[in-house]
């Protein structure tokens, strides 16, 4: 406080009246930021002669400033307007918008298609002022359409996709239903349709963020190859939505995917594995329904075996102990 | 005599001359963004892009200057020009130091 007070010169307060404004120390930006504010005119007539004839003449008008000035003084004001209406109309090409509808945002992303088949439909999202669209360019299709006023919720949900990864998906519910997108960008796209007027979803903090999985652990997993089977390393998660899941560290896939409600029954085994004499054996379906084994040798088999057998509302099996 | 041209020293120069003015009309671009935003008619569309472009463009720069170690050099200069522009500025709305430059010099 004293400091600000030493520094307090008379007459500061209340400027005096023949105290000069101007900051005494003008800078490149400081000129060049007046010159564009101010706006400056330059009319010139210049001749060049040699031995007194006119050879060159030059007449020059020219009118430099920022566009704002311009626009304050009336010019360039259609110039500007059309402009920006190009990059709209370009930005929103093809898309069948209402005159008065503007383009608020546009990422990539995709819809959900619930009906005959769930299907994942890929286009561009377009959120306008009036609507929330996924635009597909070629060939043409409004593939779906929410008007904002019909958005009655918004919410972020995990997902895991085709390859057993997690997707934070925008789960976007009006008063027809529920309708799942995918974007490039799903929080922002969250944020902008809250700020347009669409309330988010209630109870939606504690579905944003995935769960953490069960279980997680270094395995082997034994795979069946030209008729003979190979115990290969990877890590094997246990996951609530995701199920049993094990990848090889060099795939792009999990080579292990089972749903909870597709595992049907969990064993340990003795057998010789690279880890010890336990095998984790699991019985399931794949999706397409057929029947299917998997052999994953963990370091804590019957840990694994009473955590998948709770996960699928199994009974767990005590360890056989014997050789089979 | 030889002319003897360091040719790491000149493209250097020329670059921090280049960087500098580019950095100068940055600046005023930026101005006259701000005013353009404040003045109310772009959209909020407009707003985000031009604001992403222009974080761009600043992002740019410094890689730029941090790749060729010209962050020191550029601040030098860009000092030295508003030292110029200050002069001149100083000049020209005060005629009582022509008066002053010219009694200097005079005999």
């Amino acid at each position: 406080m004293t400091e600000l007070l030493s520094d307090d010169r008379p007459g500061r307060g209340a400027p005096d009246a023949l105290e000069p404004t101007r900051d005494l120390r003008a800078t490149l930006p400081d000129l060049v930021d007046v010159l564009l504010d101010k706006g400056v005119y330059l009319d010139l007539d210049l001749i060049v002669t040699v031995a007194d004839i006119p050879l060159i003449g030059v007449n020059l008008r020219a009118t430099v400033a920022g566009i704002e000035t311009l626009l304050e003084h009336g010019m360039m004001r259609r110039w500007d307007a059309q402009t920006r209406a190009w990059v709209r109309r370009s930005v929103a090409r093809h898309l069948p918008l209402a005159d008065d509808e503007d383009v608020v945002a546009r990422m990539a992303g995709g819809h959900r298609q619930e009906e005959p088949v769930p299907l994942w439909r890929p286009g561009t999202i377009y959120l306008t002022t009036r609507r929330l669209l996924v635009w597909r360019a070629d060939p043409r299709e409004l593939l779906w359409q929410a008007d904002l006023a019909d958005v009655v919720g918004i919410a972020l949900r995990a997902e895991p996709t085709i390859g057993g990864e997690d997707r934070t998906r925008v789960v976007v519910e009006t008063s027809a239903g529920t309708t799942l997108l995918s974007a490039a960008a799903p929080e922002r796209l969250r944020d902008l349709l809250v700020q347009h007027g669409a309330r988010p979803a209630a109870g939606g903090p504690a579905r944003d963020e995935p769960a953490p999985p069960l279980l997680r652990d270094h395995a082997w997993y034994c795979e069946r190859l030209a008729g003979r089977s190979t115990w290969r390393g990877g890590t094997a998660t246990l996951d609530e939505t995701a199920g049993l899941v094990w990848q090889g560290p060099l795939d792009s896939r999990p080579a292990v995917r089972l749903r909870p409600d597709r595992i049907a029954a969990v064993d340990v085994e003795r057998g010789r594995t690279p880890t010890g004499a336990r095998v984790l054996v699991v019985h399931g379906r794949t999706g397409d329904g057929t029947a299917t084994t998997v052999r994953l040798a963990v370091a804590d088999a019957s840990r694994w075996a009473r955590a998948v057998a709770e996960l699928a509302g199994l009974r767990a099996l005590e360890p056989t102990g014997g050789p089979r | 005599m030889t002319l003897r041209v360091d040719e790491g020293s000149l493209k250097n120069g020329v670059l921090t001359l280049v960087v500098t003015l580019v950095e100068v009309i940055q600046e005023a671009l930026e101005h006259q963004a701000l005013r353009r935003i404040e003045g109310g008619d772009l959209t909020e569309e407009e707003q985000e892009r031009l604001g992403q472009a222009l974080l761009d463009l600043d992002d740019a720069l410094e890689q730029i200057k941090a790749d060729h170690g010209l962050t020191a050099s550029v601040a030098d200069l860009h000092r030295g020009l508003d030292d110029v522009v200050d002069e001149l500025v100083d000049k020209l709305v005060n005629p009582a130091r022509w008066a002053e430059q010219s009694r200097r010099e005079g005999p």
